[in-house]
């Protein structure tokens, strides 16, 4: 395993005129929790998308463990688990059979063990033979962890991984995302507007601003780096404006 | 290759649980059936009738001979095949068309595609889980008329008839198979929903409906009831006779009736089960020989929808497509 987990040089992606993300520069050393942080529109979405495949950069390139995103996308797919915001499943099939497609998918040798393991772990153990569309959106949210992880990637992305859930739901999240890195050692790339949850569970941070990286750095420098600043929350608003002047 | 095969698996059990699908496909079996059915009991009673009557000559001491009808037990398979032909055609595009937009619809794209998927995967996968559904459907749909032939109409299947049978059903099969492909391809290539499924629908009424209309109101026996020829009492030789005045006017009714795939389908069912009366009681090498080129149109087709379907089916299109 390499120590980079993430790394992208002068990454851009343009939708027709509009720049989307302009030269990306971006590390993320293995076993981080990393919080990509940013307002609405401002290309955290179009990152995940380009890490994991899902689109093309216009220009520049991007590697997870040492693999380009573009010349070997199959690599990156093997490497990589992604929970999108908003998961959704097939509903009409029951959570085991949800998993069971995208464990084969995913090319898990020993399927229905394997799925056990991962349920135990996210002590969601129960639910098997329940069907999706009958799940809360807390549910959801694991099953989502539960699909990214079936292969067990070394990186693991999540899109606004708490968009939608309750307070509770919101705490065990993180307490998985927490033991996923601490358990597993899996690298974790999330996008997230909750700022306060970033300090609880990331270990580093990047700010977007309008496509361009304008701030990364370890939550604790960050912390330290602002020493006016009361909380996270201040010292993003303090640079997104510095941004802006 | 294995995930091709999860793919249509995944694919076949989820429409399995959709209840409008299996509404829908209750709907088509239904009114085949149906429509065999009555035909079938139709044909017991006219059997039955003649029966009757031959009894009643012999009772009555006649020696008589009463001429036997003129029935044909694959004849009656016309309702299921018209059928078939509009409404299976139009769900097998709400089939192919709902197998891409769901997908789009709910976000699981987005599963699938950060996944080690080869290139044509998801759509070999959609393709195959429709080969499956159509063959497995028209093959209980052919069997059960079939079995209605037999037991409800006392019709009197010689092998010949079950290959005519296999080549009808074989027909059907790739129809409706390439609606659906057609459906999908347009699915995945039209970003928004509405507008896609309103084209897939113009499509269908161009193809199923108005060519063949037009077909059918410029052939002379369908412009009067009863048809002109026959109004006239004029008989079939003189009829051929007038009409080769008129052969660009038929060549242009065949070429208008060409263009519709629904057409070369009928035209080819129609033979193998003997509906058309120039190839009743004929064997296979005659029909085929008058039929083959309907046939390989409708494998042309069925090869163009294929090769659209896998070709707009990969993910730089499907996901460029979703709104």
């Amino acid at each position: 395993m390499t120590a980079t987990a993430i790394s992208t040089t002068a990454l851009t992606k343009r939708y027709g005129p509009h720049q989307a993300l302009r030269e990306l520069n971006l590390t993320v050393p293995t076993g981080e929790i990393f919080g990509l942080l940013g307002h609405n529109g401002a290309g955290k979405t179009t990152i995940v998308n380009l890490l994991t495949t899902l689109m093309e950069p216009s220009s520049g390139t991007a590697e997870i463990n040492g693999h380009d995103i573009t010349t070997a996308a199959t690599a990156v797919r093997r490497s990589i688990g992604y929970l999108p915001e908003n998961v959704q499943f097939y509903d009409n099939l029951t959570l085991a059979e949800n998993l069971i497609f995208f464990a084969r998918l995913s090319g898990v040798r020993s399927v229905g063990s394997r799925i056990s393991e991962v349920l135990d772990f996210l002590d969601f153990s129960g639910h098997e033979n329940q069907r999706m569309g009958t799940f809360s959106k807390g549910m959801r949210q694991r099953a989502g962890i539960a699909q990214a992880i079936l292969h067990e990637p070394s990186v693991l992305f999540l899109d606004e991984p708490t968009s939608g859930l309750d307070p509770q739901g919101v705490a065990k999240l993180r307490e998985t995302i927490i033991s996923l890195n601490t358990k597993l050692g899996m690298t974790i790339f999330m996008n997230t507007h909750l700022l306060a949850e970033v300090t609880k569970t990331c270990t580093s941070i990047g700010i977007l601003s309008s496509g361009t990286l304008i701030y990364q750095d370890s939550v604790d420098a960050t912390l330290k780096s602002f020493p006016d600043q009361e909380s996270l929350e201040d010292i993003y608003l303090h640079i997104e404006a510095g941004q802006r002047a | 290759m294995t995930e091709i095969l999860t793919l249509a698996r995944k694919e076949i059990t989820d429409l399995r649980r959709n209840r409008f699908m299996v509404v829908l496909f209750a709907f088509l079996a239904v009114a085949v059936v149906l429509s065999v059915i009555v035909a079938s009991a139709d044909f017991r009673l006219k059997i039955a009738d003649y029966q009757h009557y031959v009894d009643a000559l012999k009772a009555a001491g006649s020696s008589a001979t009463a001429p036997e009808p003129s029935l044909f037990p694959l004849q009656m398979l016309r309702g299921g095949i018209e059928y078939l032909e509009i409404i299976g055609s139009l769900f097998a595009v709400v089939l192919g068309y709902s197998m891409i937009t769901k997908e789009k619809g709910r976000g699981t794209l987005a599963l699938l595609f950060s996944r080690p998927l080869g290139r044509y995967a998801f759509i070999g996968g959609k393709i195959l889980a429709v080969v499956l559904l159509w063959v497995s459907t028209v093959a209980a749909l052919f069997l059960v008329i079939t079995a209605s032939l037999l037991v409800i109409g006392n019709a009197p299947l010689h092998g010949g008839d079950y290959v005519h049978l296999f080549f009808a059903a074989a027909h059907t099969a790739v129809y409706l198979i390439m609606w659906s492909l057609l459906a999908m391809s347009l699915a995945s290539l039209i970003r928004r929903t509405g507008t896609g499924l309103v084209l897939a629908l113009v499509l269908w009424l161009v193809v199923v409906l108005i060519i063949p209309q037009i077909g059918d109101t410029m052939d002379p026996d369908n412009q009067i009831p009863g048809g002109l020829f026959a109004s006239l009492q004029v008989d079939k030789s003189h009829e051929q006779a007038v009409m080769a005045h008129f052969t660009g006017y038929e060549t242009t009714r065949d070429l208008i009736e060409q263009t519709s795939v629904t057409k070369q389908y009928e035209r080819a069912t129609f033979a193998y089960l003997g509906i058309k009366n120039e190839y009743n009681q004929q064997p296979l090498s005659f029909i085929w020989a008058g039929t083959f080129n309907n046939t390989l149109w409708l494998l042309a087709a069925l090869a163009a929808s294929v090769s659209t379907a896998m070709l707009s089916g990969t993910k730089k299109i499907i996901l460029r497509k979703v709104s």
